[in-house]
C-alpha cells in the first residue's frame, strides 16, 4: 500500500509527537555548548553559524528508543573529527591518530550530545551506544530539528531526527 | 585508596582520570575497566576502595555490574559517571546502591561535590 504524507503537521494528540513538538533548536545548541565546554575544553565555543558545507563528511549518533524514536546526529568533516579527537586527548594524543580514536572521541561527545537530549524528552526512553560512519538516513523531514554550528571556524551540525517514516495521511 | 574506572571509551576513561586529577584527587592508584563484565572481574581481583562506572556498557552495563556485585555480597563503594542524568537514573542508581550519579558532561567541581565525602 502507497501512503501519503500530506505535508500537514498532525496534532500530537492523534499521532505520535515528532521531534519539534518536543525540544528546540535553544536547548540542542546549550546541551552542546555545556559538552564542549567540559569535553573538548574550557575555552572551546561553538559558534551558532551555519559554517558551509562539509568536505569529507563524518557523523557520530546514538539511537533514542522510547515514546519518540531517532537518532542524535553529530556531522563534520574528518579532519574536523580528528582535531576534536586531538582536543579531547590532550597530553595522551598520539603522533598519528588511529581511525578507533576518532571513533571513540567522536562517539563519545555523540553520546554525551544525545544522553543529554533523551533527559530533556518527556517519558522513559533507551540510548544506544555511540555508533561513527555514515549517517542515518532522515526518514521524515517533519520528524527533524537540527542545528548548524562552526568549531574553529569548520562546520559541524548537530540532528536530531525521528527513525520512523510518516504516518499515513488522516482521512 | 585505589579507583577502579570502568568505561567502554578509552578517550572517556582518560578524561575521568584527568578531571580526578584537577579536582585534586590525584594521589590514588588507577585501575580501568572497559566494560561492566572487566569491571565486575576487577573488582574481584584489584579490591579497589572505589568504582567509577559508565552506565552504557557492552557485555554488561554498569547498573548490571553494581546488580551482580551487591548480589555476590560486595559493598564496594559505587558511583556512576554517566551521560544519562535524569531523575529516573538517578532513582534507580541509588536503588542499586550507587552512592552518587555523576553526569556527563561534568567538571572538577561536580567531581569535588560527589566526591569529597567518599575519597579521604
Amino acid at each position: 500500500m502507497t501512503t501519503l504524507d500530506s505535508g500537514v503537521r498532525r496534532r500530537t494528540s492523534d499521532t505520535r509527537p515528532v521531534i519539534t513538538d518536543l525540544i528546540d533548536e535553544a536547548t540542542i545548541e546549550s546541551i552542546a555548548q555545556e559538552a564542549w565546554i567540559s569535553l573538548v575544553g574550557e575555552d572551546e565555543v561553538l559558534v551558532p553559524l551555519p559554517g558551509g558545507p562539509v568536505a569529507d563528511p563524518v557523523s557520530s549518533w546514538v539511537d533514542v528508543v522510547g515514546p519518540w524514536t531517532g537518532s542524535v546526529v553529530l556531522t563534520t568533516g574528518r579532519r574536523t573529527a580528528e582535531e576534536l579527537t586531538r582536543a579531547l586527548l590532550q597530553e595522551h594524543s598520539p603522533e598519528v591518530l588511529e581511525d578507533e580514536d576518532v571513533a571513540d572521541a567522536f562517539g563519545e561527545i555523540a553520546n554525551v550530545v544525545g544522553g543529554n537530549v533523551k533527559a530533556a524528552l518527556p517519558g522513559s526512553s533507551g540510548l544506544s551506544l555511540p555508533d561513527v560512519g555514515e549517517a542515518p538516513a532522515l526518514r521524515n523531514p517533519d520528524d527533524l530539528c537540527r542545528i548548524e554550528l562552526q568549531w574553529r571556524g569548520e562546520p559541524l551540525s548537530i540532528s536530531v531526527q525521528g527513525a520512523l517514516p510518516p504516518l499515513p495521511a488522516v482521512p | 585508596m585505589k579507583i577502579l574506572i570502568a568505561d567502554d571509551s578509552r578517550v572517556m576513561r582518560q578524561i575521568v582520570i584527568r578531571t580526578l586529577r584537577q579536582a585534586g584527587f590525584d594521589d590514588h592508584d588507577i585501575v580501568e575497566a572497559e566494560d561492566g563484565a572487566d569491571a565486575y572481574a576487577k573488582v574481584g581481583a584489584e579490591k579497589p576502595d572505589l568504582v567509577l562506572s559508565d552506565w552504557n556498557m557492552p557485555n554488561m552495563s554498569g547498573i548490571e555490574c553494581l546488580q551482580a556485585l551487591r548480589s555476590a555480597g560486595s559493598t564496594v563503594p559505587f558511583g556512576f559517571v554517566t551521560s544519562e542524568g535524569s531523575p529516573e537514573m538517578r532513582e534507580k542508581a541509588a536503588n542499586a546502591g550507587a552512592l552518587f550519579l555523576i553526569a556527563k558532561p561534568f567538571n572538577e567541581d561536580t567531581f569535588t561535590e560527589a566526591l569529597s565525602g567518599v575519597i579521604a
